[in-house]
């Protein structure tokens, strides 16, 4: 082969080569694209394959084979790609004229949901992540300790009839008994047992999780529901940072021009502790609404941080409470516990 | 509990309306649950003389009377009472006044009532001649209520009873008391704390405490062999009582609170209770053997009749009031039938004690018996205030049952109480409360309540804090600390108007994170999310407890219950599926064709495993994915089609496509008692889950239509196997084409394509980059037993790969195929 040839065949191998990419590449989605392109390739006058094909003569005569070949298939791929291209025009609502009657429906997609327990859950965590809390979880079955014990709750104390308690091991001498948990907050001695294995507060963290009680099915209580728990330790935390957050968190899901109280009341593992009402506006009631209680709270116990290590003349804080069927219910208007574990699409479907 | 606004008026001028009680009393801690105003004020209802009666000429029951009712001419009135008779005084409604009158479908609900002119079966009537229940004092209507013969004929009938003592109306008021308020219980506990809101000064009844000893020490005698269980127990004895009905006053307030009037001398131990908060039992003295009474334990096993005429088998421990002969009480929760006062009772014998809380409550738990008595012995007594109470029911019973005072009292008393002192650090109530309380409001606040507050000696300002009898949940400095806030109010605590922020923003834990990431996964694949309850019968559990299903690997026994509502919900889920299959079917019998959901939960089993926090409990969370009915619907240009096994497999590749996960792999299972047919999903070596073909068996009794082809995933292993994953890495995108080869190859009809899809993968080495199985076929073109197989194959590097080089890998994929498979290229 002389220089000549050489440099040809080099010339037409490289052109060949870019020619491939760009016949794979174009964009075919308009009758002018498609126009444009096999112009472009095919014309007998302009089409870049047509040129290619009139140079075969120059190719070396031992490349010439293999060269013709690269170039049939590339025209094969115009040909192919044309074809597909107006396949698909013809059959496609971009088309310049519509090919049938639009007006019958689009094809359908299947519709999904998050259940509004899910969806209330994520609201709450979202608020107190916001500010700094991170996620725990526990066990849903516990013990005995980590339900009531732990939590200030004394033995034979008229306190654990506040809770009616699903039990799976009666109490022996060695052990206090084994439990469907009945509150969030045995995660709360968890998540500080763990910290101070290894540390000393601050602890900040919601637990979000499943409940169990012992009550009657009706309208308004079911033999589980969720809660989500919130706790946080540190050096001068007081009461007033409780009503803080909390009046933040009450904004950000009732509005900003929510009225809500704290009112005494009572449970072993805080102390000060409270319930907290909001407003709940309703013109059929007289007065123009009720108090509708969503959540205890108060300042952690003293003897609930000692019974895990830590400190209570350095380190005071808060823990929270609430029931998640109850903010999805206040929020939603539903008005029957039961037919959020019931999952009848009807019901699902509105909170798509 | 309920208490009567009258009756709390009693004590305190407190000056609030209801509404202004209710609010202030929930404020500080006693929370109201409703205030329910009961009696009319009888406006209308006057005094009548009955002049004349005679039979109704047309109806036997009824009779046509003249009543005098001061005001001229008398009035006819037809009256429907078998009692009504000449002569008699009687309270007549006239023409105009509204009385809340039983409704005549419920009994127990009122309905307005005014009273107009009226014939009766002919005969003009101008009023009515009222009974007991028609005024609402009373369930009496077995007639109607004739008065004093000397009662003033014209008199307005308020002004009448109110000369008597009974009040027209008064307010229920239902407060929910919290444990650590056991001296909220009682009417005088209640006013305490108005006191304390209101600073209106109480005014207890005035009770003169006998001397200890006196003629009571000659004729009865006490003695206590369990001194730990009962600190003190006092008696007094009041002689030649008349059996009869308590006065109207005390018969209306009981009833307001919910109590039913039995006679003078029960009804005075109830009201004493409910007036203080010490709980009192009436012997009948004479029944007493011995007259003397001990106090014991229950060796435990032998019966006991309570007065409710209920046999008891008593645990042991109980504690038990005993006579010299028999046992004759249960301490602190019942007395015993063998020495109630009844009607021939003519002496009784008054115990006001003082027993310990938690033995009290275990007794009532082990006889599932609560009543008013130990639901304040277990929550803590006045340690002070049995000999008042004693007293007080005395001098009751000496004023409204014509008894006589039988002088001094029996007091033995072997654990004296001592008042608790407790340190309080001013600076303490304000680190905890963030509110900045002077000193004196604090000590004012506490005095209020009975606290005796003292300034201890130095800096920083401390006080030395007595204790009350009546507050025996005050232990602790941080108790004090509560008082002072709930006294102070809550509401008056303000809030931080700037705060610091956290000095990091918390991750989110990767379990969490994954599951948040599969939920929007799947409800953007068109799968509802449910939320069904963990507990089920266990014969359901037992038999979705198998070997396919994530809990049912670790071959543990179904977690049940002690106590469950019903058998229907006597264990816990080891497995999402149940639950789901009744979902499904709910849903397929209420209209709905195409059902695809999922669902998060924990499951349970008992066994140890390396997941174990509590007991031999292992607690896994699974995620499950059920489709049945139609996968795709049908419309004007697609044919419906029902849900098969590889559209649940390409959700579970997508689910793990989007953990960032390599693909997994799919072996096929055995059949078991829940599988009818399946796979095994792993990732590498980790089993994490199945996707199965319900049987037929156990879908049973969930009445689905359709075959429900399901997905459970154990959440945990995957989360785990992701965690890796969270954060991915970039990598550079191949500027070069990528070419696509099909082949199509005819193997024996039984082999399965997903080894050989496999084996492909290995063959192909780095260049491919993908592998599609676009044809499957069977029929006259191959030959018999035998099918093809297309795979479409995408080869790519990072440089444009020459045919050669592909037709290279193509041929060593095909020769693979040929060695392990038997597979020939399809001519």
């Amino acid at each position: 082969m002389n220089d000549s040839e050489r440099s040809v065949a080099e010339a037409a191998a490289d052109a060949l080569r870019q020619l491939k990419e760009d016949i794979e590449g174009a964009v075919l989605d308009t009758a002018e694209a498609i126009d444009a392109y096999r112009i472009r390739y095919l014309s007998r006058k302009q089409g870049q394959i047509t040129a290619l094909m009139k140079r075969i003569p120059d190719v070396a005569p031992e490349d010439r084979k293999a060269f013709g070949q690269e170039i049939n298939a590339a025209k094969a791929t115009v040909e192919e790609r044309l074809e597909a291209a107006m396949a698909a025009l013809a059959g496609s609502a971009t088309h310049q004229t519509a090919p049938t009657d639009l007006t019958l429906p689009g094809r359908s997609q299947p519709e999904g949901s998050l259940h509004p327990i899910t969806q209330a859950a994520r609201l709450i965590t979202r608020v107190f992540e916001s500010y700094g809390f991170s996620v725990a979880e526990g066990p849903e079955i516990e013990d005995d300790w980590h339900n009531f014990s732990a939590l200030n709750f004394p033995p034979d104390h008229p306190a654990r009839d506040m809770q009616d308690t699903f039990f799976i091991e009666e109490a022996d001498r060695e052990h206090g008994g084994i439990l469907l948990r009945t509150h969030t907050s045995p995660v709360q001695i968890r998540v500080m047992e763990e910290v101070m294995k290894h540390g000393q507060p601050p602890i900040r963290v919601i637990v979000p999780g499943r409940v169990y009680r012992n009550e009657a099915i009706s309208y308004k209580s079911y033999c589980l529901f969720h809660q989500v728990e919130g706790l946080y330790i540190d050096e001068g935390v007081t009461m007033a940072d409780l009503k803080q957050i909390l009046h933040a968190f009450a904004r950000t899901l009732f509005g900003e021009d929510v009225r809500m109280r704290f009112r005494p009341s009572f449970f072993p593992f805080t102390e000060p502790s409270a319930e907290v009402d909001i407003w709940w506006k309703d013109e059929n009631l007289p007065g123009g609404g009720r108090w509708m209680e969503i959540l205890g709270c108060g300042m952690v116990d003293p003897n609930v941080l000692e019974g895990v290590g830590i400190d209570s003349e350095k380190y005071t804080g808060y823990a929270f409470g609430m029931g998640i069927e109850r903010i999805a219910m206040l929020r939603f208007g539903i008005d029957d516990i039961r037919i959020l574990y019931e999952n009848d699409v009807r019901f699902l479907e509105q909170f798509s | 509990m309920i208490i009567s606004t009258n009756w709390l008026n009693d004590y305190i001028a407190h000056g609030l309306t209801d509404d202004e009680l209710a609010d202030r009393l929930t404020m500080c801690g006693l929370e109201v649950e409703s205030v329910e105003t009961t009696g009319s004020s009888l406006e209308g209802v006057v005094i009548g003389h009955v002049l004349s009666r005679e039979a109704h000429p047309d109806a036997d029951r009824l009779s046509c009377c003249t009543v005098d009712v001061g005001s001229g001419e008398p009035l006819d009135i037809v009256c429907g009472a078998p009692n009504v008779a000449a002569g008699q005084r009687v309270a007549v409604a006239t023409i105009g006044t509204t009385l809340h009158l039983p409704s005549r479908d419920n009994p127990t609900e009122k309905v307005a009532v005014t009273m107009k002119k009226a014939k009766i079966r002919g005969q003009e009537s101008h009023g009515m001649i009222c009974a007991e229940d028609e005024l609402g004092l009373g369930d009496g209507h077995d007639g109607i209520l004739v008065l004093d013969a000397d009662a003033p004929i014209g008199t307005p009938f308020s002004v009448w009873l109110a000369r008597k003592g009974v009040a027209l109306t008064d307010s229920a008021i239902d407060i929910s008391i919290t444990p650590n308020r056991p001296d909220a219980i009682s009417h005088l506990g209640i006013a305490r704390d108005v006191s304390a809101l209101t600073g209106k000064t109480i005014c207890a009844p005035k009770v003169e405490i006998p001397a200890v000893g006196g003629s009571v020490s000659k004729r009865m005698s006490v003695s206590i062999e369990a001194q730990d269980a009962c600190h003190r127990f006092v008696g007094i004895l009041v002689e030649g009582v008349d059996i009869r009905e308590s006065p109207d006053w005390m018969k209306q307030r009981l009833q307001t609170i919910g109590l039913r009037p039995r006679n003078v001398i029960v009804d005075i131990t109830n009201y004493v209770m409910f007036e203080c908060g010490q709980p009192l039992h009436a012997y009948d003295a004479d029944t007493l053997a011995g007259r003397s009474i001990i106090v014991r334990k229950a060796k435990g096993g032998s019966t006991f009749t309570t007065l409710d005429s209920k046999e008891r088998t008593l645990p042991a421990e109980a504690l038990m009031i005993c006579d010299a002969e028999r046992e004759i009480g249960i301490a602190g929760i019942m007395g015993g039938e063998n020495t109630e006062v009844t009607d021939r009772t003519t002496n009784v014998f008054i115990e006001a004690a003082w027993f310990e809380p938690s033995g009290i409550r275990r007794t009532a738990k082990a006889l599932g018996l609560q009543t008013d008595a130990s639901y304040r012995f277990e929550r803590g007594v006045d340690a002070e205030g049995q000999a008042w109470a004693a007293k007080r029911a005395a001098d009751l019973m000496v004023e409204l049952a014509g008894g006589t005072l039988v002088d001094g009292m029996i007091d033995v008393h072997p654990v004296p109480y001592q008042a608790p002192v407790l340190p309080l650090r001013a600076q303490r109530v304000k680190d905890i409360v963030g509110a900045d309380i002077a000193p004196s409001e604090m000590t004012r606040l506490l005095q209020a309540i009975g606290f005796g507050v003292a300034q201890a000696p130095g800096a920083p300002l401390t006080w030395q804090v007595t204790v009350p009898s009546f507050r025996p949940d005050v232990e602790r400095e941080i108790d004090l600390v509560e008082e002072v806030a709930r006294l102070f109010g809550y509401d008056n605590i303000p809030e931080p108007t700037h705060s610091r922020l956290p000095n990091f923003t918390p991750g989110m834990a990767a379990d969490r994170q994954r599951r948040e990431q599969l939920r929007d996964v799947l409800s953007g694949l068109g799968f509802r999310e449910t939320c069904t309850n963990s507990m089920l019968p266990t014969e359901t559990a037992a038999r979705f407890n198998v070997a396919s299903l994530p809990a049912g690997r670790f071959a543990g026994a179904v977690v049940e219950t002690l106590n469950p509502i019903t058998t229907e919900m006597s264990a816990l889920r080891p497995s999402l599926l149940p639950g789901l299959l009744k979902v499904a079917g709910h849903n397929q019998n209420h209209g709905q064709t195409a059902i695809r959901m999922f669902e998060f939960g924990r499951v349970h089993t008992k066994r140890a495993t390396d997941r174990t926090l509590v007991g031999d409990y292992t607690e896994t969370e699974t995620l499950l994915l059920l489709a049945t009915g139609h996968w795709e619907t049908g419309a004007w240009n697609r044919e419906a089609r029902e849900v098969d096994l590889f559209d649940l497999k390409g959700v579970v590749d997508r689910l793990i496509g989007a953990l960032g996960l390599e693909r997994p792999r799919y072996k096929e299972r055995e059949a078991d008692a829940v599988a009818a047919w399946g796979l095994d999903i792993l990732i590498g070596k980790r089993w994490i889950g199945s996707l199965l073909r319900v049987s037929d068996a156990a879908a049973d009794g969930f009445s689905l239509r359709s075959a429900a082809f399901v997905a459970e995933l154990d959440f945990t292993s995957l989360a785990d196997v992701s965690s890796q994953t969270l954060r991915p890495r970039f990598q550079a995108i191949s500027r070069f084409p990528v070419v696509e080869r099909d082949i199509a190859v005819v193997v024996d009809a039984a082999q399965a394509a997903g080894p050989m899809v496999e084996a492909i993968h290995r063959a192909g080495g780095d260049w491919l980059r993908g592998v599609t199985v676009f044809d499957l076929y069977e029929g006259e073109h191959v030959g018999t037993g035998q099918k093809s197989l297309a795979f479409g194959l995408r080869l790519g590097a990072d440089r444009t790969l020459q045919d050669k080089e592909v037709d290279k890998t193509v041929e060593r994929i095909l020769r693979t195929l040929d060695s392990e498979f038997g597979a020939k290229l399809r001519g």
